[in-house]
């Protein structure tokens, strides 16, 4: 695992340095073979995430960031700035850290909402009016974000 | 592939002019980081993939994908940070005196 950590650091390395000279390619394989040795391998997350699901996720998540964008815009250009902020408390079914995490940073991506305080099973979230709140109340943002992780081992 | 690259490039910028007007005109830290994720999630997205476009596949088309992906996933971090902070310091949204 930590050898596979290694190489994709190491691949990055060399994107971002984008020179091959012997020189800088021997102390990138040096630094990221350190990185790689002294962090811990493993992650908090209790339940499996699902990468082929995610790559469906991302999509999705971009399509409505783009029309809350869009609706943010209006109220920012509307001449009398029809706001009207407030936060709400979201009672959520996701428990997991892995799950807070997606769910939390796919609000707080989405313009007119932002993630203030997370919880288990409970976020606070501000939203700037409305009908900016409406996926989450609906509960189709918990939904999708459930369905990237799967309950047990190997169910994949 | 340039006017492609030209017309992301311009509704990037379309969402980066409006989100610094928001920060001068909405009230308070809560509602003007709104503003702050409408200029990082769509305006320097949407210039990045521009930018992108008209670089072709090429090495500074990977690191423009890198940075792409360290913005999304960096700005909801530094965004709850900052209103988690302020929330945790007392502050509430003040949406009385506006109306």
């Amino acid at each position: 695992m930590k050898v596979f950590i290694a190489i994709a650091l190491f691949a990055l390395w060399l994107v971002l340095s984008a020179s091959f000279n012997p020189a800088h390619v021997v102390l990138g394989a040096i630094v990221a073979l350190i990185v790689a040795w002294i962090n811990p391998i493993g992650t908090p997350y209790t339940r499996r995430f699902l990468w082929l699901r995610a790559l469906g996720y991302a999509p999705w998540l971009f399509g409505r960031v783009v029309k809350s964008g869009l609706h943010v815009s209006r109220l920012i250009l509307y001449p009398a700035l029809p706001i009207k902020p407030e936060l709400i408390q979201h009672k959520t079914k996701l428990r997991s850290e892995g799950e807070l995490v997606v769910l939390g940073n796919s609000i707080t991506l989405t313009p007119g909402t932002i993630t203030v305080e997370v919880a288990p099973g409970e976020l606070i979230v501000h939203a700037i009016d409305a009908s900016a709140q409406q996926d989450l109340i609906s509960g189709v943002l918990d939904e999708k974000v459930s369905r990237l992780f799967s309950a047990w081992e190997g169910d994949q | 592939m340039t006017a492609l690259a030209v017309f992301l490039i311009v509704v990037g910028l379309f969402f980066l002019v409006v989100g610094s007007i928001g920060m001068m005109r909405l009230p308070d830290v809560f509602s003007r980081a709104h503003a702050l994720s409408l200029t990082d999630s769509l305006g320097a997205v949407f210039v990045l993939a521009g930018l992108a476009v008209y670089e072709g596949f090429t090495l500074n088309f990977l690191r423009i994908i890198v940075v792409l992906l360290l913005v999304y996933l960096m700005n909801p971090a530094i965004s709850h940070a900052t209103l988690r902070a302020a929330y945790r310091s007392g502050l509430r949204p003040s949406a009385k005196e506006e109306k």
